[in-house]
């Protein structure tokens, strides 16, 4: 197949995944109104122990006293992981309950080209997320964007997302093998609330800031606190974004190998199709 | 003419359970048969005969243990890519489209997926949409069709690209008998006769396989059993008849086959019961010959119903070379559907 | 007369027997399904400790210990671990009636059982308090884990004489859940996207019960909206028996409002669950998923 058709296959995914989210509108309303809800309790509590909005101790951890915009930017990166996790790691289960999954393998397209296609549909879609929550954000709580920010954030953006959508994509091969995927993105999503700064900060305790070193989200999240809450610029961040682009380069290759064994574990053990 | 499809020796078992109940499940048996270019070749068989097994072991779907498979002269497993673009493929089940998009979204996809450019998917699409009559819905969402609608959405995908040689997954399972006789006319007048494709028809509806198919395969157990034309088929009954015969209940029906089949020039003797009642076939030379003998036999284990005696069918040839019906199933090989 | 008596006792406590084992046995079988699957039991047990704890992390972070002057200023106890602890319990509680009961019907449905349990000649009310029995063990089995975990992590400090009075409080809170649970595991039954039904709810009332922080800091529309919810009063007067928070109201107000509550919801419920019934065995939509 040649290139164009190859991108064709891309598009087309892109397009489809589209279409159908375009039949659940409801569920975009839930996906830019729920993490923002979910941190409201967060702001409460701070109020409630502190007494205002500043806080001396969370200064000593993460070098900005204000906790509001901490939580925030928490909520709307993890935005991208926890929509990928469903839209990308277990979107091959979703064809599966389709009945579609059977006649994208049969055909001769590859399977990491729908993927692709899919993974794009799904930056796309969570972007549209994050842009909505910036936008309540900025008017509801008082959140402080200045476009001059926008351009690192998403460079820091894209270098977890991409190693992320990495990791998604092994994962989605992997739901090919085992039948209860959500239970996993469950536990998934757990080890990245427990272990990686999202709704805390890590460095509170040795054991989470040990463990956290391990989650790209944790490089991810102190990069784009440090450029909004503490003025710096990509220059200044070279170490992490060091690290990132090396485990991007660790999950994509991985990811790949994952999904190529899985798909053909499958189709000897014959469990594709089976829902 | 050469062979589209060449099936060689291939064996694919499952593994099923766990644990102490983990087992080898043998669900193809060192299959072996060709299928001319332009024939129409069916694969007859009871539920979970390794059918469906077999078909997505040629659609790629599944990797055999051992054995070879051609299409087109094609190795399955050297040139996938080769061999999935000469195959359509359809399956039966509700569930096989997006049903939140249109028909035409749902056959868009599959043509990039197939590698189709812009021009020729519009042109592929509406030459389908007229052929299967569904140009006024082609852009209502899928979820609204009746199951026979979708039936002919999915048939449209298994052609999208034009293929040469067409996999045809028990395509009538389920469906309403007014529509499933438009399937067979049209798998037989237009995808044959007029497109001249190959078509591999798996089904357990002998009339089905009778009425289309140049070439009929038994499979049993994962075995195939038999390859021949329905006309050779009944030749292997000459001059033969069936007896058929509804009783009460039975329940040492055993016995009472054993019994019957002592009886002098009785061939072969199966009992099934259903919903309370027993079902005779007997297959013997001369019906008239031994039926009092076989009547007063039987009615020593229950009430006689009905008694019939017909020309032998392809089901009365199935039961007479594995002695199982078409209609039968077994626990085990169930569970593999 | 004497004889007539007797037998209608007799006949009272045939049924009475008769119920309460359906009710057991709807207990026992939702444990037996539960357990077929025994990694997402376990995911389950585990999964109110992992959201549990970041607040407990975050609430160090905030402060830089686990004592917190704000606090004791604003309820009359500095120990934000135990406040915090005390109240997630109640997250528990809420998911039972939103997760747990609410969707005990809508799981029949998807089973194909449901047409089966309510064909059988017991009272519908009588399979409601099945799943209420189901889920509360279920919970509280959820809730003792967590407990002990933090207790091991963390120390708590409780005073164990408020133990027993807590006790009666979160029996009095439950029967207005119980309600509550009936009305959502209803609605399920004719919404098609009923999780979100659900975890709206679930937002909105993990927003206003006062789990990670006391009452007073909500904006005053919220704080209202939370006397119409058992579970506000069944945190503050928990936490008012085991460490000492200040209410801002009396014991008997809270008991009074609890039991208030208690008949609301159970109505509420039950009336909702009479109408959807009629309702989908009028249109004939009850086996449809």
């Amino acid at each position: 197949m040649n290139f164009k058709a190859q991108l064709r296959i891309v598009i087309s995914e892109f397009q489809k995944s589209i279409k159908i989210w375009l039949a659940y509108p409801i569920l975009l309303v839930f996906w830019v109104i729920a993490p923002l809800m979910w941190l409201l309790p967060f702001i409460f509590q701070g109020k409630a122990l502190v007494g205002g909005m500043h806080s001396e101790a969370f200064k000593n951890l993460t070098g900005s006293p204000n906790y509001l915009p901490f939580v925030l930017i928490g909520a709307m990166v993890s935005t991208y992981i926890f929509s990928g996790l469903w839209g990308v790691g277990n979107s091959l289960r979703e064809e599966t309950y389709w009945g579609t999954l059977e006649y994208i393998i049969a055909s001769p397209a590859s399977p990491i080209l729908v993927l692709l296609g899919k993974t794009l549909a799904e930056f796309l879609y969570a972007s549209v997320n994050v842009g909505l929550q910036a936008l309540l954000a900025t008017l509801f709580l008082g959140l402080n964007l200045t476009i001059t920010k926008i351009l690192p954030v998403l460079v820091i953006v894209l270098l977890l997302v991409i190693g992320f959508y990495g990791f998604a994509i092994a994962f989605a091969g992997l739901t090919l093998l085992i039948k209860e995927a959500h239970g996993w993105v469950h536990t998934i999503e757990w080890v990245f609330y427990l272990f990686s700064p999202i709704r805390y900060p890590v460095e509170v305790s040795p054991i989470t800031k040990t463990l956290s070193a391990l989650i790209p989200l944790t490089y991810a999240l102190v990069a784009i606190r440090t450029i909004i809450l503490l003025n710096k610029n990509l220059g200044d961040l070279h170490k992490i974004i060091f690290i990132l682009l090396i485990m991007d380069i660790v999950l994509l290759l991985g990811g790949y190998i994952i999904f190529r064994l899985s798909e053909r574990r499958t189709k000897v053990a014959g469990t594709l199709g089976q829902y | 003419m050469g062979y589209a499809i060449e099936v060689n020796n291939v064996i694919k078992k499952f593994k099923r359970g766990s644990g102490l109940k983990k087992r080898e499940i043998v669900a193809v048996n060192n299959a072996t048969f060709e299928i001319n270019e332009g024939e129409i070749f069916g694969l007859l068989g009871p539920n979970g005969a390794g059918k469906t097994t077999l078909v997505r072991c040629i659609a790629t779907l599944l990797i055999p243990d051992s054995g070879t498979i051609k299409i087109m002269g094609k190795d399955v497993l050297k040139y996938p890519l080769f061999c999935r673009r000469q195959i359509g493929l359809l399956t039966s089940g509700e569930r096989t489209l997006y049903w939140k998009l249109s028909a035409k979204d749902n056959l868009k996809f599959f043509a990039a997926l197939y590698g189709l450019d812009k021009k020729e998917t519009e042109k592929r699409i509406d030459y389908l949409m007229e052929l299967l009559g569904l140009k006024e819905v082609q852009n209502e969402r899928v979820e609204k069709y009746s199951s026979g609608m979708k039936q002919k959405v999915s048939l449209a995908r298994a052609l999208i690209h034009d293929p040469k040689v067409l996999l045809l997954d028990e395509p009538t399972l389920g469906l309403d008998p007014q529509f499933a006789r438009f399937l067979r006319d049209f798998i037989k007048n237009v995808l044959n006769r007029q497109e001249r494709k190959t078509i591999l028809l798996t089904t357990h509806y002998m009339d089905e396989a009778d009425e289309l198919c140049s070439r009929i395969a038994f499979i049993n157990q994962g075995r195939i059993v038999d390859c021949k034309t329905p006309e050779e088929y009944k030749r292997d009954l000459p001059h033969s008849e069936v007896l058929e015969i509804k009783t009460t209940l039975i329940t040492n029906a055993k016995e009472l086959e054993e019994n019957l089949s002592k009886i002098p020039t009785i061939e072969k003797v199966n009992i099934t019961t259903q919903n309370t009642i027993t079902h005779f076939k007997i297959i013997l030379p001369r019906a008239e010959q031994v039926l009092s003998d076989v009547i007063s036999e039987v009615q020593k284990y229950a009430k006689i119903l009905a008694i019939d005696v017909n020309e032998p069918t392809l089901e009365d040839v199935f039961i007479y070379i594995t002695g199982r019906r078409l209609t039968e199933d077994t626990k085990e090989e169930l569970e593999l559907e | 007369m004497n004889q007539s008596l007797r037998n209608l006792l007799k006949e009272w406590f045939a049924k009475a027997k008769h119920y309460l084992r359906a009710i057991w046995l709807e207990n026992l079988k939702e444990w037996k399904i539960e357990l077929t699957y025994k990694p997402d039991f376990i995911r389950g047990l585990i999964d109110p400790l992992v959201y549990a704890l970041p607040y407990l992390l975050y609430g160090i972070a905030l402060v830089g210990g686990r004592t917190s002057e704000n606090l004791n200023r604003l309820v009359g106890t500095n120990d934000l671990i135990t406040f915090v602890t005390l109240g997630y319990i109640f997250v528990g509680f809420l998911n039972m009636a939103l997760w747990a009961m609410g969707f005990a019907l809508r799981k029949e449905q998807h089973w194909g059982t449901l047409e089966a349990v309510f064909a059988a000649p017991v009272p519908r009310w009588v399979f409601a308090l099945g799943m209420a029995l189901h889920s509360t063990l279920h919970q509280g089995l959820m809730i003792f884990l967590q407990i002990i975990v933090i207790n091991l992590i963390f120390k708590l400090t409780i005073h164990p004489q408020g133990i027993l009075p807590s006790l009666v409080v979160i029996g009095l809170m439950l029967i207005a859940l119980y309600g509550f649970g009936l009305m959502i595991a209803s609605l399920t039954l004719i919404l098609k996207q009923g999780w979100l039904v659900s975890e709206a709810l679930s937002g909105i009332m993990m927003i206003i019960t006062p789990i990670a922080y006391p009452l007073s800091v909500l904006p005053v529309f919220m704080q209202k909206a939370a006397l119409f919810l058992p579970t506000t009063y069944g945190v503050m007067t928990v936490r008012h028996f085991l460490i000492g928070e200040q209410m801002g109201f009396s014991l008997w107000t809270s008991f009074l409002r609890l039991v208030i509550l208690g008949i609301f919801w159970v109505g509420v419920g039950m009336l909702i669950f009479e109408i959807i019934d009629r309702r989908t065995r009028r249109s004939g939509t009850i086996a449809h998923y």
